[in-house]
Parts: C-alpha cells; structure tokens; sequence
C-alpha cells in the first residue's frame, strides 16, 4: 500500500518533471541545442511571477496568462540574440554560451531577489486533497498532471500535424533543403523556443505553488529534465513525458526509503537505463 | 515584361567558399519555358553555379537578375517565393517524414500563385498525376524508397513550390537507365506550362537531347554554348574537357 | 620534387626563440615555486597553491574539450572523490598525507572507467549534462555514507603534527609537481606521437579514424587521465584547505572556473590555460568581494566569448604573431649542403 501511494505520488511529481521535458525535448529533439540555462529560466519566471503576483494581487491560475507570454517572448529573443548564432554542427559553442548565460542569470536572480526561499500562495488549492481508497491524491498535483498531459497531446499535435510543426521536423532534418522549399529555419527555430519557454511559464507557476524557489534551484531542474528526456528517449515528445513519469516514480520510492535517498534513486534509475538501453524507453526508429 | 527578355539570367557571376574561387565570371540566361541544359565534369562548378543562384552562396546583388531585377544574394527561403526552385543533388528529403509531409512543407512555403491568374498551379493531385507511385506511397518515410522513387519525391517538392523556374541538379545521379528516362519524359510538360528548366548533367547526350540550348562548363568558367541540336561532339569534348583548342 | 632536393639533408626544428624563453621561464617559476617557503609569506604561498590548481583543472578541461572532444561540467566528481580519498587515507589509514596524494589518485583513475563507459554513447551537449548527474550521484552518496561522516564533512587533523614550514614545503611541492604532471605532461603528450592523433582528433575525427587513429581508445584514455590530473588538483586543493565537505568538495563551480578559463585563454592551447588561469586568479582576487555582480560578469563573459570570440585570448593572438610559448609543430629546415 505504501509503494502504491509512493508511485502515485511519483506519477503526480512526473507531471510537474514532464512540463520541464517537453520544451527540453522539442529543442534538442529538433535542434539539436540543449539550454543548460532551461532550469535558471524557469527558476526566473517563478520570481516573476511571485513578484508579480505579491505587487499586484493576482491568483496563481491566472498569473499563468501573464507569465507565458513573457515566457514566450524570453524564449523568442533568446534563440534570436543568442542561440541562433551557435546552431550547427559543433555542440560546443551552444553548450559554452547557455552555460555562461546560466551562471549569470542565477547570479542576477541572486542580486535581485536574494536567497530568500520564496513561493506563490495556492490558497486552497495547495492544501486541497481527495482520498480514494486510503491514498490521499492533492488536487494541485493532479491538475499539474492533467495540464502536463495536455501540452503534451498538444505539442505532439503540433509537431506531427501543423504547418509549423512540419516546417520545424524539415528544418531540423536538413536546414539548406528546407530553406530551399521556402522554411525560414531562423524564424522556425525562434518560434520553436518561444514555445519551449513558454511552457516553462505555466511550469514555473506550478513549480511555485508545489514548493519553494530559490535562485540556486535551476541546475537541479535542468537535470530533471534531461534525465526524463533521456529515459523517454530522445526525439520523442510523449517519450519525454513516459520518462517524466519513470523520473518520479523512482524519486517517489526512493524518498520512502530514506530522505537523503529520493534524488539519488531517481539518478540511479537514469544511468541504468542509460546503461541498458541508451536510446530510452520510446524511440522512434 | 517583353517575351525576349529571359526570365533568370547571371551577369559576370562570381562565387566561391571561403578562399576558395569556384565560379569565374559566368554569363547565363534562360526564357520563361524554356529548356537549358548546364553540362561539365565533376567539379566543373555546377552545383556551385546553381546554389548561387539559389542564394545559398553570398553573391552580390546585380550578378543573378530575376525579371531584369538584381536578385543575387537573397536568401534562399525569400527565392523559392520569388518563383525559383532547385532539386539538390543527392535528393536530400526531409528523413523522418513521410513523402506526404515533405510534398506539403512545399505546399506550406513555396510561392503564392494568385487566385485569378490563368497559371496552372501544382498540386497534390496533379502531382500523383505525373508520379502515381507517389501517391501509393504517400504515407511511406522517404528513408523506405528506392532511389528513383526519392528523386520524383525531390522534384515534386520543388514543383509544389510553384517555380517559375526549377533548377535540377544532377536528377539522374546513381539512377538506373529506365528510371531516369521515366523521370526526363515529364520534364517537356512541365516546361510547357510556362516553367523554365535548368537542367544540370553530367551525361553530356542525356542533356543534349532533353534541351534547347545548352552551355558547358569548365573550371568555374562557361566555355561553351549554343543551340544543343546544332553542337558537335568534337567541341563539346574540346569545351567539357579542355584543350588548347577550347572555344572562349 | 627533384632528386636533388631529396638529398639535401634536412633538419626538424621544434624549438621556435619564444619557445625557449617560454621554456626557461618556466622552469625558473617552478624553482621559485618550490623555494617559496623560505622567503614568501604564508598568504602568497597559499595563492601559487590555488592558481596551480586551477591551472591544472583547466589545463585537464582543456585537453577533454579542446582535443578529445569531449565536453565535461562535471570534472568536479573527480576533484571532490580524490579529496575525500586522501582524507580518508590519513584519518583512517594513517598513510603520511603527502604521500596519500599521491594514492588518492587510484580513486579517480578507477572510477573514471565506469563512468565513461557509461557516458560514451551520449551526444554532445548530453554527455556533458550526463558528467554534471555523476557529479551529483557522488556527492549525494558522499553525503549519505556514515563512514564519510555524510554532510558534515572531514577535516584533516593529522596536518597539524607538521609545522607551518614543513606544511608549506610539502603543499608547495605538491603543487609544482601537479603543475609538471598536468601542464608538462599534456606537452609532453602533445609534442609524441600521440599527440599528432590528438591533433587529428580535434580537427577532425573522422579522417583522423580513417588515417589509423583509434579515436575511441584514445577519447577513452584522455578521458581517464584528464579525471586523475583533476583529482590531484583536487587533492592538493583541499590538503590546503584542510577540510572537505560533499558542498564543496562536488561544488558545480569548479566546472565554472574551468570554461571560464579555457574560453576566456584559449581552448585547444596551453598557453591558453595559462592565460586564462592567470586572468580568473586575478580576477577573483580583486573582484569576489562584489559576490554575485562578479559571477553574473564571469557568465556574460563566458557567453559573449563563445559567440564572438571563441578562440580567446591566445587564439587572437595566435592569428596574429606566430610566438608558441609550447610549440608542437614541426618545421623543416633544409641545410645547406
């Protein structure tokens, strides 16, 4: 009984991981780049949106509409201004400027916002839960769940059936062959992480209601994510949200054995599956 | 726009990559509906011609002219809208998508044809048309067809971009004898219906046969061109070549 | 060629003038090094201890990235595990501490093995993040071991039966041979024949696999000794420090420190680590004070040099003179008959 309400406190703490993955699966998935500021930029939208949401008296389900815009237009201008200039064959230019651009914008968050853990008000909906059978199911993390199963269905979709989608997937296979069919890869690929971002925005009002933020936060969620993409198998978007979900079942069980043992157990699992099957739980060849 | 004056043309085209020169001040030009075959051996500078055009190179403005206008140095995204396409060589499909998808990022991005003009625009349907096997095999990733098969998948994504003029490069590269004659038989129609054809070569009667006009390159230079019924075998092997006798 | 200029005797040059000066001044500063105890303050000799470790950690870094290929931000698992095994070595097993910086280094060779077999198949950018989660399985393991005292840390007591000369001496030594093992021997490796592959290697791996090299053997190798130089570096640091917890022993900064210097100096050339060694030592001395402006600088830094710059320091200088300080070309000087 105790595993069973582990694990599914596990899948509920796989939704929040799978709001993470999906931006880091669509841009190294289709890109080829991996952000390693992604975590510091989802860390930066939940101080926003604390701020934001302490000036001005706003719920947390509608500071949502506030943040992803910004999210969106954070995600645009830093494919444009940055990463737009390090696509291509060589990872290490890309990997040297995200890393440069996380270290400086954890310290800025540090400057602005100290290291003052900080989180959203969730009101009732924090506290909220229902049991079925004994095992009590939090009504915020399921509404995390079900909002991380819908932006994945709809991401999917929108890789798979979108006009947007198939100029992104024809971008990403051979950029001079889609430029010559009319893609502006440039364009594409701002689009493409303005909605990487842009998830994080409605992740980073999730992330701030569950728990508390602090600047230092970023790395731990970046390696959260990365290790669900990679367990999921790189290059799919549901396989980003299966590995989600493995993540935190193995982190859910781990902290049920002891405390100090939940993060650990969640990397253990990733570097068995690495081990076993390099190519992840769900590939697509 | 009077009926003479060609639709592309390249004035004194410089080109290269990096420090490297590949192309020596080429002069070439091509009507609306015509047929012009561009021949050479292998590092003659064909492709590299062809992707200047394309603006895949940086070139400078007035040596490409579209419709007289200086276009040289667009990028290549902003000249499939102005009405020029290429069929790169070695195909590049888009892999991981199946033919359908590829046909439609051309569907999606290539050029507007407007909605009262007399133009006969490409579609799917007209496509499956010309390549039936594509349509069986619409859903099939294009990693999953034969060689043949993913040239009629090239050109049709370059036709479905709507080009006024279609620069193909080498369509019949590592393509058995019938299919590559399955593939020329299209290329009169599509030229009658207004597109003008840039066919790159190495298979010097191949290339003679299937154009008007034909020019041959050497080392980055045009050192011959003319009407591809009236030139001789001996010039083209003195001009493809390059002797002391080849013609300026 | 003709057949009489394949008579003429030829000779190969490897030495170039800055080359030699280069090589003096080198050998003079490890001699003042070594003397330091005997007529610097404590607090300098404290300084050329740190800037050697950095040094040796980017000079490592520097190898991995810049010749192999191979981008790690998490050569920090090394550093902190040959701590905690030198530590270990001279609290538990009585082993004289200088001696066990030495032993320590068995730690991080065998550990180094799993590891990159475990990592080798990822990609690029996912290799690296995959090095920053075995950075992190050490330190959450460290920190859950009892025997390690978990997050309290160790402190290395048995310093304190040697006085502050003899200490100096022993860490300064140290020191200099880190210096020569890290730096010199990458030269030295460079200079073999191996280091022709690594050249190959960084330029191009392919073509360097199809002219013989075995890319994955050698990737493999540097792998394992770029994680022993770091963890002697790691030894020495935290000797010095004399004290080590899972917070700083694994601390992700020292990945920080490492690119900040290779991008910032030069990657792909040693005379770029030094430089860039150089330029963070300075830098953090007279600028740490502003706490966290002074990081957000370092990052922007390191971002606008992978943009715009990505040669460096050395690198733009290499374009314009041609002065190696550690030359591994070879010239042909024909001699006059």
């Amino acid at each position: 009984m105790q595993w069973l309400d582990a694990s599914i406190q596990g899948i509920l703490l796989g939704g929040m991981y799978a709001q993470y993955a999906l931006g880091m699966a669509l841009m190294f998935g289709v890109m080829r780049i991996v952000n390693i500021s992604h975590g510091d930029l989802v860390i930066l939208l939940a101080l926003i949106g604390i701020s934001i949401s302490s000036a001005f008296h706003i719920a947390p389900l509608a500071l949502i509409f506030i943040l992803v815009p910004i999210a969106a237009l954070m995600g645009w201008a830093l494919q444009r201004v940055i990463l737009n200039r390090v696509v291509g064959e060589d990872p290490l230019p890309s990997l040297i400027a995200t890393f440069g651009l996380s270290i400086a914008l954890q310290n800025l968050m540090l400057q602005i916002w100290s290291a003052d853990t900080r989180s959203l008000p969730g009101g009732g909906l924090a506290a909220a839960s229902f049991n079925i059978g004994g095992i009590y199911l939090g009504v915020l993390p399921i509404l995390v769940l079900a909002t991380a199963i819908c932006l994945t269905g709809g991401l999917d979709f929108v890789i798979r059936f979108t006009r947007f989608g198939r100029a992104l997937r024809a971008a990403a296979a051979d950029t001079a062959a889609a430029a010559v069919t009319g893609v502006n890869a440039r364009s594409v690929y701002a689009m493409a992480t303005a909605i990487a971002v842009g998830i994080l925005g409605i992740a980073a009002v999730f992330q701030a209601m569950r728990v508390t933020v602090a600047p230092a936060d970023g790395p731990a969620q970046l390696i959260y994510a990365f290790e669900a993409v990679i367990i999921g198998g790189m290059g799919s978007i549901w396989g980003a949200f299966a590995g989600s979900m493995v993540l935190g079942v193995s982190q859910a069980i781990g902290f049920r054995i002891d405390p100090g043992w939940g993060i650990l157990l969640g990397h253990i699992v990733f570097l068995i599956v690495l081990a076993t099957r390099p190519q992840g739980l769900m590939t697509r060849k | 726009m009077s009926e003479n004056e060609p639709i592309l043309s390249t004035h004194g085209l410089i080109a290269g990559y990096g420090d490297f020169q590949a192309l020596f001040s080429v002069d070439f030009e091509i009507a609306a509906g015509e047929i012009v075959a561009l021949i050479g051996a292998n590092g003659a500078g064909k492709s590299t011609f062809l992707s200047a055009i394309m603006g895949l190179l940086p070139v400078q403005r007035d040596m490409v002219r579209l419709d007289g206008e200086p276009a040289g140095g667009t990028p290549a995204h902003t000249m499939v809208r102005k009405g020029i396409a290429i069929v790169l060589e070695g195909r590049r499909l888009f892999t991981g998508m199946t033919v359908e998808d590829n046909l439609r990022v051309a569907i999606d991005n290539g050029r507007a044809v407007d909605a009262g003009s007399k133009e006969p625009a490409w579609t799917l349907e007209r496509l499956y048309e010309l390549f039936p096997i594509l349509g069986e095999k619409r859903r099939t990733q294009v990693e999953n067809l034969s060689g043949g098969q993913q040239q009629m998948v090239a050109i049709g994504r370059a036709l479905l971009c709507q080009p006024r003029v279609l620069l193909c490069d080498e369509i019949s590269l590592g393509l058995a004898p019938r299919v590559i004659r399955e593939i020329y038989q299209v290329m009169p129609s599509i030229a009658d219906a207004g597109t003008a054809l840039v066919l790159v070569e190495q298979d010097v009667r191949l290339a003679q046969s299937a154009s008007r006009r034909l020019y041959c390159m050497l080392e980055g230079r045009i050192t011959l061109t003319g009407k591809s019924g009236d030139i001789h075998r001996d010039d083209i092997a003195r001009a493809y070549f390059g002797t002391k006798h080849a013609v300026a | 060629m003709t057949d009489a200029m394949l008579d003429t005797p030829i000779r190969v040059q490897r030495q170039t003038v800055s080359s030699r000066v280069a090589l003096t001044v080198s050998v003079l500063f490890l001699i003042a090094m070594v003397s330091m105890p005997w007529w610097a303050s404590p607090g300098k000799i404290r300084w050329a201890i740190e800037f050697s470790c950095y040094l040796a950690i980017a000079q490592m870094w520097n190898l991995l990235a810049g010749y192999a290929g191979l981008v790690s931000v998490g050569q920090q698992a090394f550093i902190g595990v040959s701590g905690y095994a030198l530590f270990v070595l001279s609290l538990n097993f009585g082993v004289n501490p200088f001696l066990a910086a030495g032993l320590c280094l068995v730690v991080p060779a065998i550990l180094s093995v799993p590891t990159y077999v475990l990592l080798h198949r990822l990609d690029g950018p996912y290799f690296a993040i995959g090095t920053w989660v075995v950075a992190e399985v050490f330190r959450l393991l460290t920190s859950n071991i009892d025997y390690l005292n978990n997050g309290a840390g160790l402190t290395l007591r048995v310093m304190a039966g040697y006085d502050l000369h003899q200490r100096n001496v022993g860490m300064i030594s140290l020191s200099a041979l880190l210096l020569l093992v890290t730096v010199g021997g990458s030269y030295w490796l460079l200079r073999s024949r191996h280091g022709l592959a690594l050249t190959a290697m960084r330029d191009d791996p392919v073509s360097a696999a199809s002219q013989g090299v075995n890319v994955k053997r050698l990737r493999f190798l540097i792998y394992v000794a770029a994680a022993v130089g770091s963890g002697f570096a790691g030894a020495v640091y935290y000797m010095a420090q004399l004290r080590i917890t899972p917070f700083s022993g694994y601390d992700p900064n020292w990945a920080t420190v490492c690119i900040f210097i290779v991008m910032v100096g030069g990657i792909g050339h040693i005379e770029g680590s030094i430089i860039g060694a150089l330029v963070y030592f300075f830098a953090d001395r007279f600028f740490s004070q502003y706490g966290a402006t002074y990081l957000v600088v370092l990052g922007v830094l390191t971002l606008l040099i992978a943009l715009y710059a990505r040669g460096g320091i050395w690198g733009y200088f290499a374009r314009v003179v041609d002065a190696p300080w550690f030359p591994i070309g070879r010239k042909l000087i024909r001699l006059k008959p």
